[in-house]
């Protein structure tokens, strides 16, 4: 589904991003993992095409999306959800899902239709709402609603374009424990037929939904493997848990 | 994001009742008031539609209507074609400037947006200006109106044509309402709230823009093509930067974002304008001063601060707020 | 075309290029450290000349008006300051925009109200009213004059920008006003002082213009769009772009007008166009 080879990333002669390889199966959810810095981030700008890679190509779904823009990527069908809100202020969460579901329907062309009541948009925008769990708030706007909540319109906006790939930049970032459980159950929900890419610091959460688990440090892949190998790896105790005492939780904001 | 409400329909009626009623009953000067109303009117819906609902502030639509009035001119005048034929190559020069405009400037904004409409826009009223095939700064005369008499009616009856100006501006309206309330005005509204997400679910926003200041170009043309026909005489004065701003003036004053806003902001600038210079010669200094009111006050405008007291009194969460002030300023 | 042409050419040049700076320093440096946009800095020049038009005319004296109109201007400036332009710093470009292009209009009409529409000259001084010959042109010293005020100002704040602890300050705001606070910087005070200087310096531009070019009740509005032009083609905010654009448009416009009669009204917007294309950020912009 998604195969990147030999990707480099330089920022003015730091690297950020270093000979990274990787194959993600279609349906497969794979979680990033790796301390601050490690280029997490930046391995999604360059995945949606926000970032020119400085060398190494990435195919999706069979094709070399390399030379693709962060408009044409999105069209294909790559779709993304930030770490930092990144919102359709003063509109409501209808109105956000809307705009995300038209766009992704080529109905930016519609002239003189109206799209809000068209029947069409109107199940995909409930659709991704329950799916996020925001069916009782689509009205409201989304400076009226809790922070959690934001956080779910966050993924609901890139649910809506009905991705083939999605990459979540840390959706519980910031969220409380209860809003975490409600991430845990959206995630495994979502059908099989979405590809997830997800950096996640929370380990709970990340090691119950993960298929395979790939681990950076200063922007190269250190270890690749199941929760289960990677739960038993020296190498990613000592590197991502800085210097290992063992427990998860030295580094689990949440828990 | 652009609502038909039911507070916006009967502000429509009720204004375009009121210019249809005192150009009928009143006398020759008042149907000249009338005309003047619905040019403007025009001018700041296209104006509105571009800044309110596309965070485009453009300081070039007073260029725009020129060019389209221009182009008809020529048409009509130096080439002696029909005039239907004339307006249509008038609105098709407006369109292509402004989308011009728009396709250089979209990666531009706040107010680097705001410095290259007002260069491209000097730019035109420097060309005509110079321009001495075109008359320069005397301008030129001998442009004809449409010829109506099919319909029974002489578009050089004052009373007439102020009507036809009203039908005219309501047909803009109509226009502006539909188009923002298409799958291409959404899309437009979610840009103006926030560029990078609209690019990362895959609208290429600069082309979207382009188009939006093309649409906003082909109503500030018709305004063009009107101005042109009702004094019969164009000069470079049309495109001056000061008539893009006073444009802007009007759409702040009756509200921005808003749609009906900028026709009630005409009505009034007008209306102000000719009872002030009964009094006096300095009228540019109240009008000046209600300008700074009107941003101090807030920015919403007089029909934005109405239609905002209705509808937080009822519900403070409803979807179509008037753009609070802070989300105008980008 | 000989070379006494190009001289002259190059000193009419000059002298615009002068005034030019004068009027887009202040405005760019405002921009620069308080991001505020304002339209009626023009209408502060116009003031200048009409104040030093009067104050001459009341004293006889050319240089008391010299030094007397910028100081008039510097005063209507800040109680602009407080007035207006303080509360406006945070409300965007637009409103800016809105505000500062109402303020014209208000400006204008009081102008009328106090000196009429008609045109008004100001004689040079009488130690400046001669033409000086050289290298076998003359020119009038009037103008010199101009070119050298341009000249020792523009250099002085380069020096004082570059070399100086208030230098340094205004530099460290440009970047980042936040830092510049934390560091003990106190920036609402440094912002009025510097807006202060903007409008004295545009109240001089406009007692210098007036022997030239008379002062007439649209001045402001006609230097206003080749002013805007200097600091966006410079970049918004950086005293060097300010010295770079106003050379640009000064002999741009100058030698167009000369060289390229025909073309020479719209050579000034294409460049614009060109840099806002390529460049946005203006040809040296100011960092942060």
């Amino acid at each position: 589904m998604l195969e990147v080879k030999h990707l480099s990333k330089d920022f003015g002669g730091i690297t950020v991003i270093r000979d990274l390889s990787f194959t993600v199966n279609a349906g497969e959810r794979r979680v990033i993992l790796g301390p601050n810095g490690a280029g997490k981030t930046t391995l999604f700008h360059l995945l949606t095409g926000v970032e020119k890679a400085s060398s190494g190509s990435i195919s999706f779904a069979g094709k070399n999306i390399s030379k693709m823009n962060a408009v044409e990527r999105a069209r294909v069908g790559i779709a993304r959800s930030y770490q930092k809100n990144n919102l359709f202020e003063h509109l409501t969460i209808r109105e956000n899902l809307m705009l995300a579901a038209a766009a992704a329907t080529g109905k930016s062309r519609w002239f003189f239709r109206d799209v809000i009541n068209q029947a069409d948009m109107k199940t995909r925008i409930e659709e991704t709402a329950e799916q996020v769990a925001l069916t009782d708030q689509l009205d409201l706007m989304v400076s009226a609603v809790s922070y959690g909540n934001r956080r779910q319109l966050e993924v609901g906006l890139a649910l809506a374009t009905k991705p083939a790939l999605l990459l979540m930049d840390e959706p519980t970032s910031g969220v409380g424990p209860a809003m975490i459980d409600t991430f845990h159950q959206l995630l495994e929900t979502l059908p099989r037929d979405i590809t997830i890419l997800i950096i996640e610091h929370d380990m709970d959460l990340a090691f119950s939904i993960a298929d395979r688990i790939t681990v950076l440090n200063f922007g190269e892949k250190v270890f690749e493997g199941t929760p289960e190998d990677t739960r038993g790896n020296p190498t990613v105790r000592q590197i991502y848990l800085g210097g290992g005492d063992g427990t998860y939780g030295a580094t689990n904001d949440h828990a | 994001m652009f609502y038909q409400t039911r507070l916006r329909t009967i502000t429509l009626i009720l204004a375009l009742g009121f210019l249809a009623v005192y150009a009928s009953f009143g006398s020759y000067f008042a149907r000249e008031i009338v005309i003047e109303i619905t040019i403007l009117a025009i001018l700041a819906i296209s104006l509105d539609f571009c800044a309110g609902f596309g965070g485009m502030v453009s300081l070039c639509h007073g260029a725009i209507m020129g060019i389209s009035a221009y182009a008809f001119s020529i048409m009509s005048v130096k080439l002696g074609l029909p005039s239907v034929p004339s307006a249509m190559i008038g609105l098709m020069a407006a369109v292509v400037f402004s989308g011009l405009v728009g396709w250089v400037t979209a990666r531009t904004s706040g107010i680097f947006f705001i410095m290259a409409t007002l260069a491209f826009g000097q730019m035109a009223y420097t060309f005509f200006f110079k321009s001495r095939w075109l008359g320069g700064d005397d301008g030129m005369g001998g442009i004809d109106r449409f010829n109506l008499s099919w319909l029974g009616v002489d578009m050089n009856d004052a009373l007439v044509f102020a009507l036809f100006g009203v039908a005219v501006l309501l047909l803009v309206y109509v226009i502006a309402a539909i188009l923002l309330r298409s799958g291409f005005g959404r899309i437009l509204s979610g840009i103006h709230s926030n560029e990078n997400r609209m690019q990362a679910v895959g609208i290429n926003t600069a082309n979207h823009k382009a188009m939006a200041m093309a649409a906003s170009g082909l109503m500030a043309g018709i305004a063009g093509i009107l101005a042109a026909q009702h004094t019969l005489y164009i000069s470079p004065e049309l495109l001056i930067w000061t008539v893009s701003g006073e444009v802007l003036l009007v759409v702040i004053l009756g509200g921005i974002g808003t749609l009906i806003g900028p026709v009630v902001g005409a009505i009034m600038l007008v209306m102000l304008k000719h009872e002030l210079s009964n009094y006096t010669d300095y009228w540019h200094m109240v009008v000046g001063m209600v300008l700074i009111f009107a941003v101090l006050a807030g920015g919403r405008g007089i029909f934005g601060q109405i239609e905002y007291w209705l509808i937080t009194r009822h519900s403070p969460k409803t979807p179509h707020l008037p753009p609070a002030k802070e989300k105008d300023l980008a | 075309m000989d070379a006494s042409f190009w001289l002259l050419q190059f000193l009419n040049a000059m002298q615009y290029s002068m005034l030019l700076f004068l009027l887009s320093i202040g405005l760019t440096v405002i921009f620069g450290l308080m991001h505020f946009v304002n339209l009626a800095h023009a209408s502060l020049y116009m003031l200048g000349a009409y104040f030093g038009i009067s104050v001459s005319a009341l004293t006889g004296q050319f240089w008391l008006a010299f030094i007397l109109s910028p100081i008039i201007v510097t005063l209507i400036g800040a109680i602009l300051y407080y007035t207006l332009i303080d509360r406006m710093r945070a409300a965007g470009p637009m409103n800016q925009v809105l505000v500062t292009f109402g303020l014209i209009f208000v400006i204008l009409d009081l102008v009328r109200l106090g000196w009429g529409d008609i045109a008004l000259g100001l004689d040079a001084p009488d130690a400046l009213a001669h033409t000086v010959s050289f290298w076998g042109i003359s020119y009038p010293a009037y103008r010199l004059f101009i070119i050298a005020l341009g000249l020792t100002i523009m250099i002085s704040m380069w020096v004082v920008l570059a070399r100086t602890q208030i230098g340094a300050m205004i530099r460290a705001s440009v970047e980042n006003a936040d830092m510049a606070a934390s560091l003990g910087i106190h920036v609402g005070r440094l912002f009025f002082v510097v807006f202060c200087f903007g409008c004295a310096l545009a109240g001089l531009a406009g007692v210098a213009a007036a022997p030239i070019f008379s002062a007439t009740t649209t001045m402001g509005i006609t230097i206003l769009i080749p002013t805007l032009i200097v600091v966006v083609i410079g970049g918004l905010g950086s005293l060097e772009g300010a010295i770079a654009g106003s050379l640009i448009i000064g002999f741009l416009e100058t030698f167009g007008a000369v060289l390229l009669p025909s073309l020479s009204a719209v050579l000034t917007y294409i460049l614009l166009a060109v840099i806002l294309v390529l460049r946005p950020q203006g040809l040296i912009p100011a960092r942060g």
